[in-house]
């Protein structure tokens, strides 16, 4: 062969393996309203910029007639490329080749360029679309497996790992975006679970479809697993962008700064009225949050899930922030289990990647009840307690309105390490509630007295006008400033700015040992 | 056919639908006063009210059905 034939037969080769299981799977997919592994990555990646790594790798087994069928790839397409400019490792199953299953070699290609990121500091991106363990392989494909999640837990915290899920994802296969950052899942096209409906029948007798056992609805609402629900293929990897947007490339850098057009000093008038005179009544948070991020744009993350928490990501004067709140217009705005995890764990996620934390605090306590007590809401909730005291990153709280009692505490307080603590003028920071307190505290004088309803009601006014306001707190210094909350984005900019250079560190240790 | 359920255990203040009513997603059907606030349920889903299974003053669960919509 001389060199052009050479060529050719590369040119071939290379067509060979971007057809991966032939033009009637990709059909099969496209049918499935799926992209193929192919086509999402290059909607993802900037143009031109995907280095593939690994094409013609074949799978090495010899049972079960696996010899005569060999397809170059082996069911992955693994590589490096950039978005929006920016390095970032991926890989992406191939549904059109044995089903996208797992085997040794898939294993060692997912792995090579998760070594690759990690030396080179870059982000890992899994695109999930696989039925698994390739049987034929036997426990080579369990081997594989484990040397994928011993990488994800080598890269916890150190490059930022997002798991797309955009087909099956079942078995021993959903560990791999368990560990990782984030979870975006396509609707209707994806599921994940451990034990799948067939199996469930057979030995609970329970019926359920893979839509309701794990599909990305109930992966956001009721099991907390994932992070993001999307409609489309498109819309989840447009998700995979904008997520990445926020991040930086890894621990050791600070997330992209931007170019802020949005006035740093913008006061907002509106602001001043978004907390009711009447504390029965909820408001939504949300508003506040968006009045006072650059642009209006806050990024929600886990939006279905434990509703009572809100956190995400936005920028102020063009800074990159982590925001955690409480949500009145659910459960009160109470703490619960749910929203305990929710709010640890992003936290946590925040101190891995340098992104500064403001938190908006308008909580009346821990939900009360049997089933959160039987649910272990102590260990839950001091979670968050351990997600804030061990972060470093700035950490800025604004009370708008109730922080009682442990609530208050576990919520950024500046006991737990807060830089800069604010409260508006309709904060009420006490240890219980009037009535509570009052109930308590002047049991005997409500008893003995003329009129115990009225009196009952004098003090619970008394207490509600001395002690269920901010000013206490700012006179113990537990508070730093009471801020009109018209304000609140210059006062938040201003902090961030004096907290830029913030470098603080907790006793070392091995690690830690959070409440799980 | 969905139930719009208690969130919290607390007291009914308000009930602002009957029986043939149509409510869209998202419309407040109950007004339930929990942990000192007044908290609005809302209809999942877009129906017709088939059944109001509770009333003013009522201490209810969490979870208990409050409204059996159609």
């Amino acid at each position: 062969m001389d060199i052009e034939e050479k060529i050719k037969e590369l040119e071939r080769r290379n067509l060979e393996a971007e057809l991966g299981g032939g033009e009637e799977r990709i059909a099969q997919q496209h049918a499935r309203g799926k992209m193929t592994a192919r086509e999402r990555i290059d909607y993802l990646l900037d143009k031109g910029s995907f280095q593939e790594i690994d094409k013609f790798v074949v799978h090495r087994c010899h049972d079960f007639g696996m010899d005569n069928k060999k397809i170059p790839g082996d069911g992955v397409v693994t590589g490096y490329g950039n978005i929006h400019g920016r390095l970032a490792f991926l890989f992406s199953q191939d549904f059109t080749v044995f089903g996208g299953s797992l085997s040794g070699p898939f294993g060692e290609k997912v792995c090579k360029i998760m070594d690759l990121a990690l030396k080179n500091g870059a982000p890992i991106i899994g695109l999930n679309d696989s039925g698994g363990a390739r049987i034929q392989e036997g426990v080579v494909s369990l081997g594989s497996y484990g040397e994928i999640f011993k990488r994800n837990v080598w890269a916890s915290g150190v490059v930022p790992q997002i798991s797309v899920i955009m087909g099956p994802c079942a078995g021993g296969a959903v560990y791999s975006p368990a560990l990782t950052d984030f979870t975006i899942m396509v609707k209707q096209t994806s599921n994940m679970f451990i034990t799948g409906p067939q199996v469930i029948k057979s030995v609970t007798s329970e019926a359920v479809t893979p839509e309701e056992l794990g599909g990305a609805m109930t992966h956001n609402s009721k099991s907390g697993v994932a992070h993001f629900a999307e409609d489309s293929d498109q819309a989840a990897l447009d998700r995979v962008k904008e997520l990445l947007s926020y991040l930086p490339q890894n621990w050791r850098e600070k997330p992209p700064l931007v170019q802020c057009t949005d006035d740093p000093w913008r006061v907002e008038k509106s602001l001043n009225k978004a907390v009711p005179a009447n504390p029965k009544v909820p408001y939504d948070m949300k508003v506040i949050i968006k009045s006072v991020l650059d642009q209006n744009r806050f990024f929600e993350i886990q939006k279905h899930y434990a509703k009572n928490m809100v956190v995400g990501l936005g920028r102020l004067n063009g800074q990159v922030v982590g925001i955690v709140a409480n949500q009145p217009r659910f459960l009160a705005g109470c703490l619960d289990i749910n929203a305990s995890m929710k709010c640890a764990r992003f936290v946590r996620m925040c101190d891995c990647f340098n992104i500064p934390l403001v938190t908006f605090v308008d909580v009346p306590g821990f939900l009360p009840g049997v089933n959160q007590e039987y649910g272990g809401i102590i260990k839950h909730g001091a979670k968050i307690i351990y997600a804030y005291c061990e972060a470093t990153v700035p950490k800025i709280s604004v009370i708008t309105r109730k922080a009682y009692g442990g609530a208050y505490d576990v919520m950024s307080s500046k006991h737990h390490g807060g830089d800069i603590n604010y409260a508006y003028p309709s904060a009420e920071i006490a240890v219980m509630g009037p009535e509570g307190a009052v109930d308590i505290i002047f049991r005997k004088e409500i008893s003995e007295a003329e009129d115990p309803a009225a009196t009952r009601e004098r003090l619970i006014e008394e207490y509600r006008n001395n002690f269920a306001s901010p000013f206490r707190a700012a006179e113990l210094g537990y508070i730093d400033q009471i801020i009109f909350p018209e304000n609140t984005r210059p006062r938040l900019i201003q902090a961030l700015t004096m907290l830029q250079g913030k470098r603080d560190a907790i006793p070392t240790r091995r690690h830690g040992n959070i409440p799980l | 056919m969905s139930h719009v359920t208690a969130p919290m255990g607390g007291k009914i203040i308000d009930v602002k639908v009957k029986p043939g009513d149509s409510v869209a997603e998202g419309d407040e059907v109950v007004i339930l006063e929990a942990m000192k606030m007044e908290l609005p349920v809302v209809a999942e889903a877009s129906g017709t009210v088939k059944e109001v299974k509770c009333k003013k003053g009522d201490a209810v669960e969490a979870d208990a059905v409050l409204v059996v919509i159609e």
